[in-house]
């Protein structure tokens, strides 16, 4: 029989992320520092050791000890990252600016497709950007109606763990908290180039308020 | 006077449940749409003062007194405001209490009920509009506000209910609890009033409005939190428009890899089954049964040529050879025609010395005619030659046929 620690410990081998969304009680077990210290030396033994983010409301295995081969996994790991967050991006503006809230896209938000894509059907320049967003490589959707381009994008985006589809019934997605990974990574990079992104913007909404 | 008084009150009372239904509708709306109402009855409702015209082109809109009593009694939270003059109704609160002990002091005890009805009338009020203030508060942070779409605007209406906040808390100051209990010395009614209700009251207030100012701050956390991501993720796209070419720094190539991008990749596979484990037996029964309708198809890797070209061009006819007996009614026929006189089959088969068995020869000339096309055969005329059976009647033996044209 599989304790709640070996069912834990074999997702994080799998490379997921357990936040409050996905696995509520897996989150609930490494929340306690007593497990989270019981489970480290298993995953010390494969190289492997807890790490959170997100002010640690998300959990997944980063590796302990970086050699050439771990290297260049996360090298490869992170060109992907980096090739896929221009069309993140867009897609999370996309659905808060099309949702009634205007309020971003985090953890534990649902996303209600149906909802979503009438308002994209009713706003021709959302369904634009909706489709530029879905010919990315990331999505790689090559349908021409609308119906096709957003099932196609919630699809890849639920197989990337950033959504999860609690109910295969309806069409009512949760979000992650892999995207807190996501802001967080944006983050970092913000940080380190000194990019200022924030001012950037500031700026630019200024500008278009003057104009 | 009195009467007067009580007249005039259920004269307004009537009105109001008379034009109830106009009245909600201005309260719902704001103001009266004057066409569908007859003049007369505005008349009537303005100077009973439940409506009024605020400038010359305003439409007609409801008393602020009026509003406020609904507000009050359907419990609706959508336009109260803070009503903050807590210091004011203290001044009242103490200029009463001494009118109370100044009657009492002279034994005018008429005066002195008044007096004190009035301040208890205060004292509620004031108890009462704590308690309102604090219920708008919270119920505007209930709701998150909500009623506003924008995140720019949430963080307004923070602020703004900060500000009431604050000058809430600076109004309870003006509580001087010292004060209050030497005005009401040793009245049992006043110390009651004074010190117990209103201590009580404010305690209460204090309480609530800590803990609104909590929640407001909190709230105020989360809506810069929200504003912060969304200018990120707008900043991150304006700049790569602005650089296209952007690619952040290989940061997995760092001596320190930062705990964001180091991302362990999967380790587990799927374990295989043992057939030797007993207590799976049964498992793996039904699994292979479940394998069934699973239908395997050879695999064609070797035998996967690719295909010949096909030729597409006339196939030769096939010509089918026709038998010399055929052949033979064939003439047969086509001579009885030249000659358009009848012949017998065995006439025709002795000139032309054929060498079929006379026998063939007849059954496959009867054939022939048979196997005309009905318009053909009405052309000819296929008589049969022979005798009937010497014994059994009814049978007839031919011995030869004779063709003619009709």
């Amino acid at each position: 029989m599989m304790t709640e620690q070996g069912r834990i410990l074999g997702s994080l081998l799998q490379g997921q992320f357990i936040c409050q969304v996905s696995d509520e009680e897996g989150w609930r077990h490494l929340k306690s520092r007593d497990n989270a210290q019981k489970l480290e030396p298993h995953l010390n033994m494969l190289n492997r050791t807890l790490a959170a983010t997100a002010d640690g409301e998300v959990f997944f295995a980063a590796y302990l000890t970086l050699g050439d081969e771990e290297r260049k996994v996360l090298t490869q790991q992170f060109q992907e990252t980096a090739s896929s967050l221009v069309p993140l991006v867009e897609w999370l503006l996309l659905v808060q600016q099309a949702s009634e809230s205007d309020l971003p896209v985090t953890m534990g938000n649902a996303i209600r497709l149906n909802e979503l894509q009438s308002v994209i059907e009713d706003t021709p320049a959302y369904a634009e950007q909706l489709e530029k967003i879905s010919r990315y490589r990331l999505f790689g959707s090559t349908s021409v109606n609308l119906d096709g381009q957003i099932k196609q994008v919630f699809k890849r985006l639920t197989d990337l763990g950033y959504l999860l589809k609690p109910n295969p019934e309806k069409q009512i997605y949760l979000v992650t908290g892999k995207v807190e990974h996501l802001y967080e990574m944006i983050k970092f990079i913000d940080e380190t180039e000194s990019l200022s992104l924030s001012e950037q913007a500031e700026a630019a909404i200024q500008q278009g308020s003057l104009l | 006077m009195s009467q007067v008084l009580i007249q005039a009150g259920a004269r307004l009372l009537n009105a109001l449940g008379r034009h109830s239904e106009l009245i909600m509708h201005a309260y719902v709306n704001g103001s009266v749409v004057e066409r569908d109402h007859s003049p007369k009855v505005l008349e009537q409702l303005v100077q009973l003062g439940v409506l009024w015209r605020p400038d010359p082109q305003s439409a007609l809109r409801l008393k602020s007194a009026v509003r406020t009593l609904l507000e009050g009694s359907l419990q609706d939270e959508r336009n109260r405001t803070i009503n903050a003059n807590i210091g004011a109704s203290l001044a009242s609160l103490k200029t009463l209490a001494e009118h109370y002990k100044e009657a009492l002091h002279y034994n005018r005890f008429n005066e002195a009920h008044a007096y004190m009805t009035d301040l208890t009338e205060h004292v509620y009020q004031l108890t009462e509009s704590l308690g309102n203030s604090v219920r708008v508060l919270f119920s505007r942070i209930n709701n998150e506000f909500g009623y506003v779409s924008s995140v720019e605007a949430k963080i307004r209406e923070n602020e703004l209910a900060q500000g009431q906040v604050s000058d809430l808390l600076n109004q309870l100051e003006c509580f001087r609890f010292d004060e209050l209990s030497s005005i009401a010395g040793s009245n049992r009614e006043l110390r009651h009033l004074l010190v117990v209700s209103l201590q009580q009251s404010f305690s209460r207030a204090a309480q609530e409005l800590s803990v609104v100012q909590a929640r407001l701050l909190d709230l105020l956390g989360r809506f810069r939190e929200f504003q912060g991501r969304t200018r990120l993720l707008k900043g991150y796209l304006l700049h790569m428009e602005q650089q296209p070419d952007f690619t952040p720094g290989n940061y997995p190539s760092l001596s320190q890899v930062p705990l964001l991008f180091n991302q362990a990749s999967r380790l587990l596979g799927n374990a295989s089954a043992d057939l030797n484990q007993v207590g799976h037996e049964a498992d793996y029964q039904t699994i292979v049964a479940g394998l069934t309708n699973v239908h395997r198809r050879k695999a064609q890797t070797a035998e996967n040529h690719a295909s010949k070209e096909i030729e597409v061009t006339e196939q030769t006819s096939v010509a089918l050879s026709k038998d010399p007996l055929q052949l033979a009614v064939d003439d047969y026929f086509c001579e009885v025609i030249d000659n358009g006189q009848p012949m017998s089959a065995l006439e025709y088969y002795a000139r032309e010395d054929l060498d079929f068995d006379p026998e063939v020869w007849i059954y496959q000339v009867i054939g022939g005619y048979q196997s005309l096309a009905d318009a053909d055969k009405q052309y000819f005329a296929l008589d049969a030659n022979g005798q009937p059976d010497p014994i059994y009647s009814g049978n007839f033996y031919i011995s030869d046929v004779t063709l003619g044209l009709r």
